[in-house]
């Protein structure tokens, strides 16, 4: 087991801690190892964290989750649905009675997976060449292959595959988890979001906002790219330099004056709930750069996770900032592979492939690919796997027929899947019909999949709720059922 | 652990398991063997009566009583006797689908229960009525019904005074009754300070400025407190201050939000006319009507007009309601839209919470799926759109419009018909004579020769083949469907050619002056023909069309006509799989089979003197009509110009002038004023959407309300009611004096706002699932006090705000242990509740105390965001220094997608949501965003400029200064001491950053 506070290894090369938080912080790191050593005389104070860890309902198998989403709509017939029926029937028309009409498209021709299915693992799944990494780990993930959406809407479908809900305005699942369980960390964010470095998904921030919770839930983003502040403002922007030096005695003078302030209110908690949250934002001032700062990780992860190849290296880069965040005790990391929807970029910029599947998914498949099989290796490799629940999500599929060279959106069908955290690997759950446009066998929405993923983290959804505008309202709406088959 | 915020009763299930024991136990004890009361009612108590018993009704059924479980549910009857295959009873419990199977939780019904009910039922479904059945029957009454919030409001007596207790008004008199029963005792009064700030904030939204603290401190009179409040209400922040609150529970924002969350530029007239509504006192009955309805009441009346932004204030989801090409998406998506309106103008009149019963009856309130689809009738006929501000204005300007456009084409037919131009085939198709005034878009239906309009149509139905009909014009011969298995008609004059190929018979759009539905791409070779000075005839196959150029030459002087023009292919399928030909009189002059790789053919083929008709036919290449979006760039008759005399020249010359300024003043002609709001059609029938699916569709229902209001007839009229007055309808329904919920409702939120909670702490709920009235009475006496004050909401500001209650300490009150110990929440007001500043007010009050705040009123709002068009439109927040961005917050440009990060940070909410009360957490992002934020930093820098300028260079003189402007009041000798030598260490800045941050500073006594 690592030490959680400074794994980086900069005391090594001879640099002092004080030296090394100056350094980090714009010099802002002296104040707040100055709050840092003043709290631990307070510890008292950190009772008052709203984020502090609360007991789950049950013994848990997880203890985090890292969610992967790949914006845009991935395709399961190139990835994860062998569907040998359409090769059967490629280029013979979809649809015969001119009736369907897709998204934005009528059907053209069936059109088979672009890369060949093989089998994989000790449990014989099937994955696509295009995802030879993922392939190697079948064996520990678990497929739902009956996936449906409400909609093939990308913003509204985005919403539903993150809360449950086709409009905007509900909590994320990583709010209503830390709702439910708060954090392990004292120090950092209890949700934070690591979106692709092109840009938000459709929805933008909505996709991780705490909707009617208390704000506190919201998902924290913490900037991926290297070189950047991680968190907004988390220091003064460089612009206010000079605001450094007096900045100690700033912040004694801020703490005198609100102690004077609370001594006759002090019956008020929020009052001291805001002198402790200042004590808890010197803290992460300390904790998120370390987090972000890679340079002590060897050279074998770095080549694990391919940080120096242009297209993998900024996915692979998200994938272990998620693995280090969640072993500093983060609750929910939430990890995007893809940014927003447009045609107008030589290579779209998420999964969103009309014109050309080939070029885009071909584009992306290797990206996840990398980033996601290194994060599978690293976790077990750190023994994390056993408690951190991995899903992988996406908003809904494509279409067995072709739209030109690629394909259109199919809310009818699609497959997610989820490995470590309790999940029993190698097995699978529901089925398209043989072309896999339609769910069949099982069908399910995303309300199992939360439904499964908040039960192995110890909590019955039916139990998490909270009142708003004239309703208990729950991750799950009314629906959602425990996919036990899924569960080790 | 807040896993359950348990607000409605944990105990319906033990209760009613109770209540079915006692009632079983009745029935027992007065009827025996039969097989209902042995096993079948047994049963259905059993496994079905926790939703389907005497407490609940799901969908309005109830099971274990004969006269409901024969009635059926709101979707009819669920036992068919006879025939158990054909009732819904066993469907359900035999159905091993989640979303229909019964129960929908916990164990199945086991086999042998599974075969007495089908037995049952296939015997005859015998159920003799039992004197329990008839005492139900009897006695069939919602309880629910007796919810206090549904009856009248009834002024009640006004409670004695206690001689001791300080009573300014009514409202102390009610809360002193409630705290002497309980053992508290009312808090002393605040100091003037502490008042005149506690009021600026919660009046204005602003700290006062330091001059008016010192005058109301020092002021002698005895109404000093009345006459401030009075100051403050008349000021115009008071508006700006108060349509926060409002805006918050219509979810108002200047994008539409979701994927694609485009502008909306109109929308800030309606943000306007709320805090001039507020701002004049507008009576709140009023308020609401014209909100609702006053495109309707007044229609040329921007004052009206422009309230109905309501209706329209939340998002709108441009990707599912216009850009998908699937019906069943748009219908989902106007199902949401229909929703959140109805939702939104209910929630926050009435406090009902409707749209609970969207998928099923309402769980809590008696409130029938019906009834939610009554209300969706209500609004079916509105869409969100920019809308005219003046519908009379808006008739002037289109006619005038209309006029100039008649005139423009007719001067450039003029010119055209002296000078031989070009005819243009897209703009004959597009109903035009070939030279301007063909409309772009519209187009012809090659089933029948009808002028088809802009809406795009997909796939056509009954469809005859080789029927050539007559065009809208007679520039245009015949239209047809091809199908080659023998020689085709193409004119209406018995012409036919022959090489047409066998096509599939189907058609796909209208033959168009423009591109056809679905169509990819608009460009060949490099040139956009979507562009300025091209055309497109978009001809998807399969489809033909024959131009009479006998009728084209009539009317244009043309030497030597050629008929010139690129064709290409407008789909995604790089594979050639359509066809196109060109026939003159019938004879076959140019064809060729096209994908989206093939680029551009150019066609350029003479048409002699005599000829007559002129061909155009796409045909689908065999393999069905998906991928064959055939066009033609620049279809044109182009000839020689004919040689003119000095007169035509002169003449030519007159034309072209003419044109041109009939042109520019068609160009400068100014658009109608536009409010983002209600565009209106007639109303679409509406049903009920079984399960909430807009694809599940039961029985028709007509506009109309709750019942539960059983002062007020909820039925407004049936299927035919014009749109215009089910709006009024519902608006008067809601503003009528005896409705109990309207002024109760608004009441509350004013309490709410006033004090932190509400008298009731569900703002927008008050159903049996929202909070209890914490002082019932006082509701009611405000409510009746508000109608009988002609619904003034300054009116009864004033009577709170002079109140002792709001004139309360919340700090150094005596006895608070005790009290706390008692009422830790303070819902019975022994005292005020200390309360943080709202985002905005946080905002606002930093720019007032560093003097940037720029009160300009009104207009478009700031965009404190670089804005980049894409797709998905990106909004980047930036803090510049401008004054443009230092107005107060109301007045920001809201952008739905891309919520402001400061601002979200310090709880403002998300306007995807409904939002009665704001969240207020303590968090440490909130700590960092304020202490280092750029907007918070170079504040604290004009903050020091400020204090330089107002107390020159002395560091206490400038301590003084600002703890006047933040806090009100002088500081202490121990503070001054630090506070100076925080400046004359770490600098004026440094100190100004600091007091941003300190509690006094964000939190108002």
């Amino acid at each position: 087991m690592r030490t959680l506070a400074f794994p980086c290894g900069l005391h090594r090369a001879g640099v002092s801690r004080r030296d090394f938080l100056w350094e980090l912080g714009g010099g802002l790191g002296g104040v707040a190892l100055a709050a840092l050593v003043a709290d631990e005389a307070h510890a008292a104070s950190r009772t008052s964290n709203p984020l502090a860890a609360r007991p789950p309902m049950f013994a848990p198998r997880a203890k985090a989750v890292i969610n992967i989403f790949c914006p845009g709509g991935l395709s399961h017939l190139d990835t994860f649905d062998h569907k040998p029926e359409l090769v059967k029937r490629a280029g013979t028309p979809f649809d015969t009675t001119g009736d369907v009409q897709f998204f934005a498209s009528k059907p053209g021709n069936c059109q088979p997976s672009y890369w060949p299915f093989r089998q994989h693992g000790e449990c014989g799944r099937w994955v696509s060449d295009l995802l030879p990494g993922l392939a190697g780990h079948v064996d520990e993930m678990a497929f739902i292959h009956s996936m449906q959406s409400k909609t093939a809407l990308h913003g509204p479908a985005m919403f539903m595959a993150n809360s449950g809900f086709i409009l905007p305005g509900f909590p994320a699942m990583g709010a209503w988890v830390t709702y439910g369980l708060g954090s392990a960390s004292e120090d950092l964010p209890a949700f934070v979001v690591l979106p692709d470095h092109r840009g938000l998904p459709p929805g933008g921030p909505v996709n991780w906002g705490a909707g009617f919770l208390p704000a506190i839930h919201q998902g924290t983003v913490i900037e991926t790219a290297e070189g950047r502040p991680p968190i907004a403002d988390l220091f003064a922007p460089r612009d206010h330099a000079s605001l450094v030096d007096g900045e100690g005695a700033g912040r004694e003078f801020l703490a005198a004056v609100n102690a004077r302030h609370l001594a006759p209110r002090d019956d008020t908690s929020e009052l001291a709930a805001r002198i402790a949250a200042y004590e808890l934002a010197a803290r992460l001032q300390l904790s998120a750069p370390e987090v972000t700062n890679l340079s002590g990780e060897p050279a074998s992860v770095e080549s694990l996770y391919r940080l120096d190849h242009p297209d993998i290296g900024p996915f692979g880069r998200q994938c272990l900032l998620a693995r280090r965040l969640v072993e500093r005790g983060v609750r929910f990391v939430q990890i995007y592979c893809g940014a927003e929807n447009t045609a107008v970029k030589k290579i779209r910029p998420n999964w969103d492939s009309h014109e050309d599947l080939v070029r885009d998914h071909g584009y992306w498949g290797p990206i996840l690919d990398g980033g996601a099989s290194a994060l599978l290796t690293d976790l077990k490799a750190h023994g994390l796997l056993d408690t951190t629940l991995v899903m992988c999500q996406t908003e809904f599929g494509r279409q067995p027929a072709a739209q030109g060279k690629g394909r259109d959106h199919n809310a009818g069908a699609f497959t997610v899947w989820m490995a470590g955290g309790g999940i029993r690997g190698g097995t699978a759950y529901g089925a398209s019909d043989p072309l896999g446009f339609k769910a069949e066998d099982h069908p399910t929405f995303c309300y199992d999949l939360h439904a499964t993923a908040l039960h192995l983290l110890g909590i019955d959804h039916t139990r998490l709720s909270v009142y708003n505008n004239g309703i208990q309202r729950r991750l799950t709406d009314v629906h959602g059922h425990v996919l036990t088959d899924l569960v080790a | 652990m807040p896993i359950t915020d348990a607000r409605p009763p944990g105990s319906t299930h033990r209760a009613l398991l109770l209540l079915v024991t006692a009632a079983l136990g009745r029935v027992a004890g007065t009827v025996v063997a039969s097989p209902i009361e042995e096993s079948i009612r047994p049963l259905l108590v059993a496994r079905c009566g926790a939703c389907h018993g005497p407490e609940t009704q799901e969908s309005g059924l109830r099971l274990d009583v004969r006269h409901r479980a024969i009635q059926g549910g709101d979707f009819g009857a669920v036992i068919v006797p006879g025939k158990a295959a054909e009732s819904e009873l066993i469907r359900r419990i035999t159905s091993t689908d989640h979303e229909t199977m019964m129960p929908p939780d916990g164990e199945r019904l086991s086999a042998a229960e599974v075969r007495l009910l089908t037995e049952w039922i296939d015997s005859g479904a015998e159920w003799p009525e039992s004197e329990f059945d008839r005492l139900a029957r009897a006695t069939d009454r919602d309880p629910r019904l007796d919810h206090w919030s549904w009856q009248p409001v009834v002024r009640p007596a006004v409670p004695a005074a206690r001689p001791d207790w300080p009573v300014r008004n009514e409202i102390d008199r009610f809360l002193q009754h409630a705290l002497a029963e309980r053992g508290l005792a009312p808090a002393p009064e605040a100091d003037r300070r502490t008042l005149v700030r506690r009021l600026s904030f919660d009046l204005l939204g602003l700290p006062p400025a330091p001059e008016d603290v010192e005058a109301f401190v020092a002021d002698p009179s005895v109404d000093a407190h009345e006459r401030l409040v009075d100051r403050l209400l008349a000021s115009a922040r008071y508006g700006e201050r108060w349509a926060r609150h409002w805006l918050d529970i219509a979810h108002y924002a200047d994008t539409h939000g979701f994927e694609r969350d485009q502008i909306r530029p109109n929308a800030w007239r309606y943000r306007d006319w709320v805090i001039d509504a507020l701002n004049r006192d507008l009576p709140y009955d009023e308020f609401l009507r014209r909100q609702i309805a006053g495109d309707v009441i007044a229609p040329d009346d921007p004052d009206h007009t422009v309230a109905t932004g309501f209706l329209a204030a939340g998002p709108w989801d441009f990707v599912g309601q216009v850009e998908t090409k699937s019906d069943v998406l748009r219908r989902q998506a106007r199902a949401d839209d229909l929703d959140d309106m109805l939702t939104q103008v209910m929630t926050a009149a009435c406090g009902v919470t409707v749209n609970c019963a969207r998928c099923h009856d309402h769980k809590l309130d008696p409130i029938s799926q019906k009834e939610y689809y009554a209300l969706a009738a209500v609004f079916a006929g509105v869409r969100r759109a920019d809308a005219p501000t003046s519908r009379a204005a808006l008739e002037r300007h289109t006619r005038r419009q209309r006029e100039l456009t008649a005139a423009v084409a007719a001067a450039r037919a003029e010119v055209h018909a002296l000078a031989g131009r070009p005819v243009d085939l897209a703009d004959i198709v597009g109903g035009g004579d070939g030279r301007g005034g063909g409309r772009k878009g519209f187009g012809i239906d090659p089933r029948n020769g009808k002028e088809a309009d802009a809406k795009a149509r997909g796939f056509l139905s009954a469809i005859t083949v080789n029927a050539p009909k007559p065009g809208p014009t007679k520039l245009v011969n015949a239209v047809f469907v091809p199908h080659g298995a023998d020689d085709v008609p193409v004119t209406t004059t018995g012409l036919r050619v022959s090489g047409l190929p066998e096509t599939s018979k189907a058609g796909w759009d209208a033959i168009r002056n423009g591109p056809v539905a679905s169509q990819h791409s608009t460009k060949l070779d490099g040139v956009d023909y979507a562009g300025k000075g091209h055309t497109i005839l978009g001809l998807h196959a399969n489809a033909g069309i024959t131009f009479d150029l006998a009728e084209v030459f009539a009317t244009v002087a043309v030497v030597d006509p050629r008929f010139r023009g690129v064709v290409g292919y407008g789909g995604t399928t790089p594979e050639a799989g359509a066809d196109y030909f060109v026939f003159v009189d019938g004879t076959l002059v140019a064809n060729g089979r096209i994908g989206c790789d093939d680029g551009g053919t150019a066609i350029d083929v003479p048409l002699p003197p005599a000829s007559r008709f002129l061909t155009l036919v796409a045909t689908d290449g065999g393999n069905g009509i998906g991928m064959d979006q055939i066009f033609f760039g620049d279809a044109r008759i182009e000839g020689v110009p004919p040689s003119l005399g000095d007169e035509q020249k002169r003449a030519l010359a007159d034309a072209e002038g003419r044109l041109a300024a009939l042109e520019e003043e068609l160009k400068s002609l100014e658009a109608p004023e536009k409010v983002f709001g209600p565009v209106t059609e007639t109303p679409p029938p509406v049903k009920v959407n079984i399960r909430g699916n807009p694809e599940a569709l039961g029985d028709e229902v007509g506009p109309g309300t709750i019942a539960a209001v059983a002062s007020l007839p909820a039925r407004f009229g049936d299927v035919a009611m014009p749109e215009g007055d089910r709006r009024r309808a519902i608006a008067a329904w809601i503003t009528d004096p005896h409705n109990p919920l309207t002024p109760r409702v608004i009441v509350n939120r004013l309490w709410h706002h006033h004090f932190g909670t509400g008298l009731v702490d569900t703002p927008s709920d008050l159903g049996l699932g929202g909070g209890r009235p914490s002082h019932p009475d006082l509701l009611d006496w405000l409510a009746a006090e508000l109608v009988s004050r002609k619904w003034s909401l300054k009116e009864m500001h004033r009577l709170i705000c002079t109140s002792h209650a709001y004139r309360q300490r919340s700090v150094g009150v005596p006895g608070a242990t005790a009290s706390l110990a008692v009422d830790a929440e303070n819902r019975l007001l022994w005292r005020q509740s200390p309360r943080r500043l709202d985002a905005e007010s946080l905002r606002d009050a930093t720019l007032t105390v560093s003097g940037c705040l720029n009160p300009v009123m009104h207009g478009p709002g700031y965009r404190d965001f670089d804005y980049e068009e894409a797709y998905a439109p990106v909004y980047r927040y930036v803090t510049p220094d401008r004054p443009e961005l230092w107005r107060r917050s109301i007045y920001r440009f809201v952008v739905r997608s891309t919520p402001h990060s400061f601002l979200t940070t310090l709880d403002c909410p998300n306007p995807a949501n409904l939002t009665p009360a704001r969240l207020e957490t303590t968090t440490a992002l909130q700590s960092l965003a304020l202490l280092n934020n750029d907007f918070m930093l170079r504040q604290a820098g004009h903050w020091a400029k400020r204090l330089e300028r107002d107390a020159g260079a002395d560091p206490a003189a400038q301590v003084r200064r600002a703890y006047a402007l933040a806090l009100c009041r002088d500081p202490d000798e121990v503070e001054l001491a630090a506070a100076v030598t925080l400046v004359q260490s770490a600098g004026l800045v440094q100190f100004c950053r600091m007091l941003f941050n300190a509690n006094e500073f964000i939190y108002v006594d």
